[in-house]
């Protein structure tokens, strides 16, 4: 067809990442996954962080858990407006990165399995379906963030409607950063479910990965402290340690740090896909 | 401009050179065969062709540019081997994306992928997954996805395999159809589907390009290909053998001889071949000018 104007990269790149987001929330498959993760914060939710408001809060619980880690520790964490919120940040600091080892990991792999690859670079840029389908997998883990925040907002109001404001404000922030967090390990799953036969394997590899370097930095850090020191910033979620005892703003103070890994991953997972066999 | 260009291309893999030394040019227009044996290098190329894998040696362009380059996204399109489409989702939404990809609206797009359904016979696949369709109607659904947004070259390889006569019949209908429109480079083992469809065929064996020959050939009217129902192959090949204007007579496979033979006055050679079945009672099944695919690749004569 003559009058046809191929669309742009940023076109074609978006309507990738709404494709992948429709695949998730309009598949069985999709539907599955979001059911499963929507049982587990369900629980998460119900007993931990609804019990959260309940212990926090109270000065016996602060002076204990102070008592345990130390003031330094768990000050700020115990200073949120909302205990509901610092629970929330803490368990989502953590799960977040290990849902997207499993979220994340069919990027590629399924396509490449199958070869409907070859249907698709014949009409996009390899660059475009790269990005165009890491953005779609940050939205996905977005949405779910989404979700969970304001499952978390329910919880607040239905003990105290006078917190849902301040909660919303830890919220938005508590989204910022963790969708921070989530960048690296998002780039990081997409190279390997670039190498990966099946999304299965490409999170096994995650796995490896992060185990595999966790205790090879450990082994260096014995012998090198120097360069151990260096090395373990290179590793997705490095940062993760330092971010539990805090609180508002001051979360982003190490943002630079998954930001600067989530673009060189996505620099080496974009020349990656430029040429690999498809 | 030349659709097809390639200059001493080669492709390895590993120990294996699946590709060697391929110089050709095709142009626009006709459908154009590519014929080999197994592991002779047609997959390969195609995918060099649709920038699937790069080239070991040499240079390859389409329309000019290189495979992949984003001036060819839309106006390349290919039936690649083995390529499924995602078996969780709907044949329509897959369609409709590839649509949406090379330009379309959200409702040009809906409309691209009835309309190239139609043209494979299976409008009403649409609201369907893929895993509920035969091979056959896969491999057809997949051929429609080659023909959205009528490209200019559209690669398909081995487009009839596995599909039954009246299938492989509609998919050679809908491609000579499309002559004029899009060129397209079909790999094949079936010679006689080719024979029907392609002028020029390209041969490939073992990563070279043997022949590249034209099936409108002038010489072909030097031959005479004779299908035989019923006669004694001994007895017709000597009868044949005396007519003073053959030169040769061979005998490819059973009941089918090759004439290579002197033009003489029109259709003199074949009134004589009439009144020889006549005499000895004999029947014929075809007599067709020129010879087949199969033998011009495969005949020393």
């Amino acid at each position: 067809m003559d009058n046809l104007t191929p669309r742009s990269s940023w076109n074609a790149a978006l309507l990738l990442a709404r494709f992948e987001l429709k695949k998730i929330l309009f598949s069985t498959r999709g539907m599955i996954g979001l059911a499963t993760f929507a049982l587990a914060w369900a629980l998460l939710l119900w007993y931990p962080i609804r019990q959260a408001s309940i212990y926090l809060f109270s000065p016996d619980f602060k002076q204990l858990l102070e008592g345990v880690f130390g003031a330094a520790n768990v000050g700020e964490l115990l200073s949120w407006d909302v205990a509901e919120m610092a629970v929330l940040w803490v368990a989502a600091l953590y799960l977040f990165p290990i849902f997207s080892l499993f979220v994340g990991a069919d990027q590629f792999a399924s396509d490449k399995a199958r070869g409907s690859f070859r249907f698709l670079t014949l009409r996009v840029s390899r660059t475009t379906l790269f990005f165009g389908r890491v953005t779609g997998y940050l939205l996905i883990q977005a949405i779910l963030l989404i979700l969970t925040l304001v499952a978390t907002l329910l919880l607040v109001a239905y003990r105290d409607t006078s917190l849902v404001w301040a909660a919303m404000g830890s919220g938005v922030l508590v989204f910022i950063n963790i969708m921070i967090v989530l960048a690296p390990f998002t780039a990081m799953m997409a190279i390997l479910s670039l190498r990966a036969n099946s999304a299965r394997q490409a999170s096994i590899y995650a796995v490896l990965f992060l185990a595999g370097s966790t205790i090879v930095n450990g082994i260096i850090s014995y012998y090198l402290p120097g360069l151990s020191n260096i090395l373990q910033w290179l590793v997705p979620g490095a940062q993760l340690d330092m971010m539990i005892n805090t609180k508002g703003l001051s979360s982003l103070a190490v943002a630079a740090i998954p930001l600067l890994q989530a673009g060189v991953l996505l620099l080496l997972g974009r020349s990656y896909m430029a040429r690999i066999a498809l | 401009m030349k659709l097809i260009t390639c200059k001493a291309l080669s492709k390895q893999f590993g120990s294996k050179r699946a590709l060697n030394d391929v110089n050709l040019e095709l142009s626009a227009g006709e459908p154009i065969a590519l014929v080999g044996p197994n592991g002779a290098g047609k997959t390969t190329l195609f995918s060099l062709l649709c920038g699937y894998i790069r080239p070991t040696e040499g240079a390859v362009e389409i329309l000019g540019y290189a495979p992949g380059s984003p001036a060819l996204l839309g106006k390349v399109s290919a039936l690649p081997q083995d390529a499924r489409l995602d078996p969780n989702l709907i044949i329509a939404t897959q369609l409709e994306l590839f649509a949406q990809l090379q330009g379309f609206s959200a409702a040009a797009a809906r409309q691209e992928c009835q309309r190239v359904l139609a043209l494979v016979g299976l409008p009403e696949v649409a609201p369907q997954k893929p895993s509920s369709l035969s091979h056959g109607m896969s491999k057809r659904v997949s051929i429609a996805q080659a023909l959205i947004g009528s490209p200019e070259l559209v690669l398909l390889d081995e487009p009839t395999a596995g599909l039954d006569p009246a299938n492989a019949k509609a998919i050679r209908e809908l491609v000579r159809g499309q002559v004029g429109k899009t060129t397209f480079v079909i790999s094949s083992h079936n010679l006689a589907e080719l024979e029907k469809l392609c002028d020029k065929v390209l041969y490939l064996d073992k990563g070279i390009l043997n022949q590249s020959i034209s099936i409108q050939d002038d010489l072909a009217d030097e031959y005479l290909t004779l299908t035989m129902q019923s006669c004694d192959d001994t007895a017709l090949t000597a009868a044949l053998e005396a007519l003073p204007q053959v030169l040769s007579v061979k005998s490819s496979q059973s009941k089918e001889f090759v004439i290579h033979y002197q033009i003489t006055a029109s259709f003199a050679l074949e009134t004589e071949l009439f009144a020889l079945f006549n005499r000895q009672d004999w029947r014929y099944r075809a007599l067709q000018r020129g010879r087949t695919l199969e033998d011009k690749l495969f005949s020393q004569a």
